[in-house]
């Protein structure tokens, strides 16, 4: 699909991916290039969702307009988390709607960023990817994404196209992971739960690759897949969708 | 002040009070019901029959048609006879029921402790769940809808309606005003017990419909 | 636990002694997927069923915004009955009614259907401490009864109790009966309550229920039931008494249907009840059976204060249970965890606006946010938003932990300065992959045990991404 103008793509690359684990900036970085866009990364912080989530109504609104400022002059805005993508679009203008000077500004921000698997699909129209990355994987539907943001099928279909990878539903692949942010550290023997739960039905759909595309979510499961000893690699799916088979899996070296 | 004052006091602070002219609208009927009456609340004819008694043996409840209200004698000491229950039926003192019952024995009135059979007529029945509308009073008392062990209820083919709208409709026609208004669809059941479904709770453990055609 | 005693700001040690207890966890998650996979079977098969979602919000918003007149009209109506109607401000004006009634009625013994708001307002424990026996006929009520608990789900109040623990209820209790009975199916049980209870319905000389609906247009009360217990009680006794909160009120007939045909489908799958009641006031001129008195308690204990505010939408809940059926913290821990009457997400939202944010903060925290609970709510309530908002008042009122306060100011402070926020995301980095001694994942994170504890946690790569990024471009 060629496009007379290259789409002009801000990376909103979140704060969890730019500390912990960059591959999947650059795995972002090579789809959104491969679909042809052109992609910038203005210096960035944090989309303010931890602050948001516990309350913090003004430390919610003082990192939301830090980062309205910085992702401004682009076609859109591409974000490698279903959480943080949901906080930008259904949050921000609800955040700044009583604040005359951003109120516009949050509500254009918002028409404009995309959840990055979803926008490759429902946005450029890419059906598959040139990808070769052979394995047994399972995928996890992270929370917001889902719910907020209505990615379920997208992850999928990119993945179908995937050379060599195998595809196995896991029960219960809807259901919450038990990460929630700084529930997991507020709650930690309900979020274990929650995680050994999905842990089992990870081993029972007898999976080598655990998929999602949130981060936190999959820091959650990889720590607790191996802690129990459980021989599943755990990676973001931008980093699988663009053949980055060198990288260690998430916890490996 | 009285706690009714101050409490709807409250209300109105807090909602700026109610709109009479909308209250009226709505309750006076007068627009069009505003929300979606699904498809299967709208069924006509024969298929509407059939719909009201799937739906009613899905839920458990045994059904078999009759031609006429004469036919009820004999259909129901055959029904008493295969359930292995007495011969005997208690009934409330409608109309329909002062009739010959063969070797039946009759007797009116309210439930009691021990009530292995009851029969009461439905004034009307809803097609969308199987469900029988009944009224209480002296000719259907509503005791013997949740005392009988064995429940049996008539309904006339003609007073099955689609759905709620329409049998809420023909009750209003009817200017029914009875204590309870009681709606019945099936046999009565828990599922408390180690969440296992299970029929006969503290209601009718069987339910029987006797539908007749006039 | 009781209505008087919550123990919800101990929920993180109910939590924990719950999640080691064998028949909570057996007894859970045997629940659940029932739960789950029955209301998907009955919304898909009526294809109008978000629609009508849609509708029951709409026609709840309206009733709500009109609520004096509502309530008004309803109690015109029961009054032209023969009925009366009583206004309780508080739980404990509800308890000193109902008692009053029971008192002028002579009664001994009360028969009760299973009624939330009963709970709510700790009409047993009132009543039993005043000389009065309260006799609970639902069947899961009746299982707590004996075993004195209060509900742990708000329609399957039994649903934490496994069938062995029930059969060893039923043998300490039922002493009249042969001990050598056999009591091996499920079936034997039932049967034995059946036949307990039979008596026990024409003892009692007051019976209260609830309501599931209050309907404006006819004055009449609406209970929906499976076992006909909730009949029993208001058909057998002399007296008999509604306890309702205010805004389980509806218009009319029609809206009633609207309501009722998202109500069982989101609870149990059922498309109706076995049993829809809809009752008016005393027994009518020639009526052979029925109550003599009908009495009509109308409930704010809270709810007033609920209109006009960021909570106005929990006011909508229909009680059906759908959100704790979805939710995996509810299926976690159960329900005793929460600490009072209402358990899962709507008691999240519902308990601190009943007995404070001090006693019930845990519960809206206790969340992940994951929003099951809303995509299955029949009345459209945004559950998980109106969580935040109580985050939001407790940060407000300075209750939220002071290591959390500092820890986001901390977190507004760098990120909204790129500069230092680049320098300690660099510098965390490599600390944490410092850490991690060279393995790709840390056993044990100083001051991190709630990570640890449980789980690694996975080592960072070793540099910023946007670090990376300008390095190469």
């Amino acid at each position: 699909m060629s496009n007379p103008k290259p789409p002009k793509v801000a990376l909103l690359v979140t704060c969890l991916v730019d500390m912990v684990r960059p591959s999947v900036g650059f795995a972002s970085v090579k789809l959104l290039e491969d679909a042809g866009c052109t992609v910038e990364v203005p210096p960035q912080t944090c989309c303010g969702q931890p602050n948001h989530n516990s309350g913090d109504r003004a430390g919610a609104a003082a990192l939301a307009r830090t980062m309205i400022a910085a992702m401004e002059g682009h076609d859109y805005v591409i974000v490698p988390s279903g959480s943080c993508a949901a906080t930008v679009i259904k949050d921000y203008p609800q955040i700044l709607a009583d604040d005359p000077d951003w109120a516009e500004r949050a509500k254009s921000l918002a028409a404009r960023t995309h959840e990055i698997v979803s926008f490759l699909t429902d946005v450029l129209g890419v059906e598959a990817v040139a990808a070769r990355f052979p394995a047994r994987a399972t995928y996890h539907d992270s929370c917001s994404g889902l719910r907020s943001l209505g990615i379920k099928a997208q992850p999928r279909t990119l993945l179908a196209s995937v050379e060599g990878l195998e595809l196995t539903e896991m029960a219960e692949a809807e259901v919450c992971c038990g990460f929630g942010g700084t529930f997991c550290v507020k709650y930690p023997e309900i979020s274990n739960k929650m995680v050994s739960n999905k842990s089992g039905h990870i081993g029972e759909a007898g999976a080598d690759l655990l998929l999602a595309g949130d981060l936190g979510c999959l820091m959650n499961m990889a720590g607790k897949l191996s802690r129990e000893g459980r021989p599943v690699q755990a990676r973001h799916v931008v980093e699988v969708l663009a053949g980055d088979v060198a990288t260690p899996a998430i916890g490996e070296t | 002040m009285t706690a009714r004052d101050r409490i709807l006091d409250r209300v109105r602070r807090a909602t700026g009070g109610g709109d009479r002219v909308a209250v009226a609208v709505r309750l006076g009927h007068s627009q069009a019901q505003p929300a979606p009456i699904p498809a299967e609340a709208q069924t006509e004819g024969a298929a509407r029959i059939s719909q009201f008694i799937d739906k009613a043996v899905a839920v458990d409840a045994t059904v078999s048609r009759l031609a006429s209200l004469d036919d009820l004698p004999a259909a129901l000491a055959e029904e008493l006879r295969n359930r292995n229950l007495p011969a005997a039926i208690r009934t409330g003192t409608d109309a329909a029921f002062e009739r010959d019952w063969g070797t039946v024995e009759h007797t009116t009135g309210p439930g009691r402790l021990i009530e292995p059979a009851t029969l009461s007529r439905a004034h009307l029945g809803m097609a969308e769940t199987g469900t029988l509308v009944l009224a209480s009073g002296a000719d259907n008392p509503v005791t013997l809808t949740f005392l009988g062990e064995t429940h049996f209820v008539v309904v006339r083919t003609q007073d099955i309606k689609a759905g709620f709208e329409d049998m809420w409709a023909e009750w209003r026609v009817r200017a029914l005003d009875p204590r309870t208004v009681n709606m019945v669809t099936g046999p009565s059941r828990s599922a408390d017990i180690g969440q296992t479904l299970q029929l006969g709770a503290h209601g009718p453990v069987a339910l029987h419909v006797f539908v007749v055609d006039s | 636990m009781s209505a008087l005693h919550p123990t919800t700001p101990r929920f993180k040690q109910n939590a924990r002694a719950a999640l080691a207890d064998p028949n909570i966890q057996a007894a859970m998650s045997h629940a659940q997927s029932g739960f789950v996979d029955k209301r998907a079977k009955a919304r898909a098969k009526l294809p109008e069923f978000d629609a009508l979602r849609d509708a029951a919000r709409d026609l709840k918003d309206h009733t709500l915004a009109n609520l004096d007149l509502y309530l008004e009209r309803y109690e015109a109506k029961v009054i032209a009955a023969g009925g009366h109607v009583h206004w309780a401000e508080t739980a404990e004006d509800a308890r000193r009614i109902v008692l009053d009634i029971c008192q002028k009625a002579g009664a001994k013994t009360v028969n009760k259907g299973k009624s939330m708001i009963s709970e709510e307002c700790g009409i047993n424990d009132h009543l039993e401490a005043n000389g009065i026996r309260p006799q609970e006929t639902d069947l899961g009520e009746y299982i707590i009864q004996l075993r004195g608990e209060m509900p742990s789900h708000i329609i399957a109040p039994a649903v934490h109790v496994t069938v062995a623990q029930i059969e060893a209820e039923f043998r300490k209790h039922h002493t009249h009966l042969d001990p050598d009975r056999n009591l091996s199916e499920l079936s034997d049980l039932l049967a034995e309550a059946r036949e307990v209870l039979r008596e026990k319905y024409f003892q009692a000389e007051v019976g209260i229920t609830g309501a599931n609906l209050l309907i404006a247009e006819t004055g009449q009360s609406v209970i929906v039931t499976n076992e006909g217990n909730g009949d029993l009680s208001q058909s057998l006794p002399r007296v008999h008494i509604v306890i309702a909160s205010l805004e389980k009120i509806v218009p009319t007939l029609e809206d009633a249907a609207t309501v009722l045909r998202v109500l069982a489908r989101s609870a149990t799958g059922q498309e109706i009840t076995v049993y829809t009641t809809f009752s008016s006031g005393p027994r009518r001129e020639g009526d052979p059976d029925g109550p003599e008195e009908y009495h009509v308690v109308l409930l704010d204990n809270g709810r007033s204060g609920m209109l006009g505010t960021d909570f106005q939408d929990m006011l909508r809940c229909i009680r059906c249970g759908a959100c704790m059926n979805h939710c995996p913290v509810y299926q976690a821990v159960g329900g005793h965890a929460y600490g009072w009457v209402y358990p899962g997400p709507m008691g999240a939202v519902l308990t601190p606006s009943l007995i404070g944010i001090e006693q019930g903060g845990h519960l809206p925290n206790a969340s992940t946010f994951c929003g099951r609970c809303e995509a299955v709510c029949p009345m459209r309530i945004p559950l998980p938003k109106m969580m935040r908002h109580w985050r939001e008042r407790e940060f407000e009122r300075n209750l939220t932990p002071g290591t959390v306060r500092l820890g986001l100011g901390f977190w507004r402070y760098l990120c909204t300065r790129p500069g230092l926020y680049r320098r300690f995301t660099g510098m965390t980095a490599f600390g944490l992959r410092c850490l991690a001694l060279g393995k790709g994942r840390i056993r044990r994170l100083p001051m991190g045990g709630g990570w640890t504890n449980h789980r690694d946690f996975p080592a960072p790569q070793g540099g910023t991404f946007q670090a990376k990024w300008r390095a190469r471009r």
